[in-house]
């Protein structure tokens, strides 16, 4: 009996001292005690979160970064965020333990820094320590107005790109399969209806199956980049950044689309497809991944007749995407005389809004100033977007640059790009007047986007919203998201239904009413007044 | 009179105080301190104030969930979608008890016992994306079945008609024979005695359920459903919100998604909180009642 009690507290002050030991060693790495402000010579630590790509490989591999961290006397330890940024953002703020910085797209928006005051750093004050941003500020005053709140404070830091389209959705149709069938390229809906049906019946690919050919697709749903919505362009509306809630601007007026006339007809018209079998049955519950994979076919076997995307080799994949062609808008009846339009996304696409922005509880925000100083450099923005020179850029020796290709000849430019750096997701200033030549993916947009020039020779004073210049206060942003949440609900089954089952014609009066109901007119009004008011200080 | 004793009690059983106390430290701090969140419900959340710092709105949130536009669709969903796999849902683990407690050889029922509740441990993730390349309508097994039995495309996880039935079913098949295991031990405390004397009075075996096995599982039957009524408006977040999707979303958005789509995507704190605190209050009221009616008429009840 002694015996086992003695081995029994033995054993519990082995455990005891491990436990000890493990213990200690964690308050070992504690360096939270250092005084802040020694820079000298000693690296000052940061903490950053970024949203960033899924396919984005971890940030301590990208060299630009260290040699920038290098430059800023800082050492960052990141924590990657790939997905849900969404959901952890509100529980993380609402605790208040933030990192020193944030980099993403939008990553804290301007409705947070209304509702979490006093978590952010107003930058405005500091300017005078980023030089870089101070230039951007004044080669590009649109940045300035970007990033400025109503009460002057700048939190949030914008990023500006140049070399972008004014749109990110283009039109593609297997132009391989209208020369097989003997068939002309579509320039009316009724000309597609013809067209889409002969895909359907004529065993478009040749591979003897004529039942796996999927005439039309798309990744979903109503609203966003690479959706029928664009569709609606064929009756004149401009849809503005892919209109994803369907706000947009039309004569100096915010309407919205999902209550207009227009849309009806072209739901209705979706319906007609879907009747007679043209669109993907799958298309409402198949997610991006899945439409992705499907557009990218099979070896050399297209599947896809008729769809949306940023670039044929980035839809399609390299093997498949010289079969397809880029289309201008179709005219929604041959007797159309009205004007034709596009979804116009210039400044999303090239500027971006709060891509950095800085705790106010930082112990360290002259080190994190430097930073961000140091990422708004001119040779810093392009590589943030492209890579680091050496591997993703080269350097021509006399000041100019070429983007190089991918050096995995199997991947596309585009998912090349995402692999190898922050891309599009990072925070940077690409000035005007940097010589660089883009990459054959940057080159093949713009030579897709052509047969959208006409369409997007809008004018972007009066028929374009200026989403990211206006800056909403938080009462009025609380009650236009609750109300979103609320019209979405109601358009996106009632959409599914639609173009699915068909009804459209019998139920829109009532449609139309609900969406009154769900909050679409008070929106309508808020967005009108601050519409107006951005657009009397012009 | 009264407290002199609770004090004696407490002097006299202190080894089973001193045993119950974890489990009374866990439930005051994970389920009855973090009530006083609930205040969020009354008043504005202020993130520089903190919880408790908000301006008082009274029921303000509470009309603005009830005025609002989604209301009645909520409120039927999310009662539908727990009537259903409340009536159907509720007896079949019942029936599975009685149809194994049947099965003479030993191993046979072991093994039939454990083949049915393993589902019970795949995550919900994996269970949604089962059903989903199982019934997708080009790829799917059943969608292939059906394409062949005549029936057509038909996208099972995306209509208003389907949803519902897939959801309680997919979820009878996995949580059935796990929340069997209670009564089949409610059978096994059955004296085996009763059993003979039903055969020596020549009772078949259906006679032997209805008289022997079903008035033996009664009191737990009774427990069990009161114990679910107190559930019935909280139904399952994550299934509902997994299989959502445009097509199926008339009857497939539920109080819990709302509340996520509100408190979480749109930052709304105060409003999402009284959704939920509107949902317990009503989970509430139906425990208590279904309490006291089981009281009036079979004399079991919780409390």
């Amino acid at each position: 009996m002694r015996k086992r009690v003695n081995v029994y507290i033995s054993l519990f002050l082995v455990m005891a001292m491990l436990l000890a030991g493990c213990s200690g060693s964690g308050s070992g790495t504690d360096d939270s005690a250092e005084p802040p402000g020694n820079t000298s010579d000693k690296k000052v630590k940061l903490t950053a979160i970024m949203t960033k790509h899924a396919l984005t490989k971890p940030l301590a591999e990208m060299e630009w970064l260290q040699k920038v961290e290098e430059a800023a006397g800082v050492e960052i330890e990141w924590q990657e965020i790939t997905a849900d940024w969404g959901q952890k953002k509100g529980t993380m703020l609402a605790s208040g333990d933030i990192p020193d910085l944030f980099i993403g797209p939008n990553v804290i928006t301007d409705a947070d820094f209304a509702q979490f005051q006093g978590l952010f750093q107003d930058l405005s004050g500091m300017l005078d320590q980023a030089p870089n941003v101070q230039k951007m500020f004044n080669e590009k005053p649109d940045t300035k107005l970007i990033a400025t709140q109503p009460d002057g404070k700048i939190y949030g830091l914008p990023k500006y790109q140049r070399f972008w389209p004014a749109s990110a959705s283009r039109q593609f149709i297997n132009q391989k399969w209208l020369d097989e069938l003997g068939l002309e390229m579509p320039t009316t809906w009724d000309e597609l209806y013809e067209v889409l049906v002969a895909f359907k019946e004529k065993d478009a690919n040749g591979n003897g199956d004529p039942n796996d050919e999927i005439p039309m697709d798309w990744p979903g749903g109503i609203g966003g980049y690479f959706n029928p919505a664009v569709m609606l362009g064929s009756m004149g509306i401009t849809l503005t950044d892919g209109s994803p809630q369907g706000y947009f601007v039309e004569d100096g007026k915010v309407k919205n689309y999902l209550t207009d006339e227009r849309y009806k007809t072209m739901v209705a018209f979706l319906h007609k497809l879907y009747q007679a079998g043209l669109i993907n049955p799958e298309v409402f519950t198949h997610d991006y991944t899945k439409y992705q994979s499907v557009a990218r076919g099979e070896g050399d076997t297209a599947k896809v007749g008729f769809t949306w995307g940023w670039v044929a080799s980035d839809r399609f994949g390299q093997q498949l995407a010289s079969q397809y062609a880029s289309m201008p808008p179709l005219k929604a009846t041959a007797d159309y005389a009205g004007e034709l339009s596009w979804s116009y996304d210039y400044y999303s696409l090239n500027y971006g809004t709060n891509h950095i922005v800085m705790s106010a509880k930082s112990k360290q925000k002259e080190a994190a100033m430097r930073f961000i100083n140091e990422l708004y450099a001119p040779e810093v923005g392009m590589q943030v977007l492209f890579g680091s020179i050496g591997p993703n850029i080269k350097d021509n020796g006399d000041g100019t640059y070429s983007v190089l290709p991918p050096a995995d000849d199997k991947m596309d430019p585009g998912t090349w790009k995402w692999t190898s750096t922050m891309a599009d997701n990072g925070a940077f200033y690409i000035p005007d007047s940097l010589e660089l030549t883009l990459g054959t993916d940057m080159q093949e947009v713009l030579g897709q986007s052509e047969p959208l020039a006409e369409a997007l020779e809008v004018d972007p004073e009066k028929d374009v919203f200026p989403g990211m210049f206006i800056k909403y206060s938080t009462m009025d942003n609380n009650t236009m998201s609750l109300n979103n949440t609320n019209v979405m609900n109601l358009a996106e089954s009632s959409f599914a239904k639609w173009v699915t089952k068909g009804g459209i014609e019998s139920e829109w009066d009532a449609y139309v009413k609900e969406s009154e109901k769900a909050g679409l007119n008070q929106n309508l009004e808020i967005m009108q007044k601050y519409y107006d008011e951005y657009m009397s200080k012009n | 009179m009264r407290s002199p004793k609770g004090i004696q009690s407490l002097v006299r059983d202190y080894q089973l105080w001193i045993m119950i106390l974890p489990a009374i430290l866990v439930i005051l701090v994970f389920n009855y301190i973090p009530m006083y969140g609930i205040q969020l419900a009354f008043r504005d959340f202020d993130f520089t104030k903190g919880l408790t710092g908000g301006e008082w709105r009274g029921l303000a949130y509470f009309e603005q969930f009830i005025d609002s536009y989604l209301f009645t669709d909520l409120m039927r969903n999310t009662f539908l979608i727990s009537l259903a796999s409340i009536v159907l849902g509720f007896p079949a683990p019942i029936i599975l008890a009685l149809i194994l407690n049947q099965i003479r050889k030993k191993r046979m029922k072991k093994l039939m016992q454990t083949t049915v509740y393993l589902p019970h441990f795949i995550s919900v993730i994996v269970l949604v994306g089962m059903l989903n390349v199982l019934l997708s309508s080009e790829t799917g097994v059943v969608g292939h079945f059906m394409k062949s039995i005549g029936l057509g495309h038909i996208n099972l996880l995306a209509s208003t008609s389907t949803f519902i039935p897939v959801y309680v079913l997919s979820d009878i098949w996995q949580h059935c024979g796990w929340n069997s295991i209670i009564y089949l031990a409610a059978l096994s405390a059955v004296d085996p005695q009763l059993y003979d004397a039903a055969k020596i009075d020549g009772a078949s075996r259906w006679q032997t359920i209805r008289y022997v096995d079903i008035p033996a599982l009664v009191p737990t039957i009774i427990i069990l459903f009161i114990l679910s009524m107190g559930s019935i408006l909280s139904t399952g977040f994550e299934k509902i919100f997994l299989m959502q999707n445009a097509l199926n979303l008339p009857v497939s958005e539920v109080i819990a998604t709302y509340v996520y789509k509100i408190g979480i995507i749109s930052n709304q704190f105060s409003l999402a909180s009284a959704i939920g605190l509107f949902n317990t209050l009503i989970n509430f009221v139906f425990l208590f009642a279904m309490n006291a009616i089981s009281k009036r008429v079979s004399n079991t009840s919780l409390f």
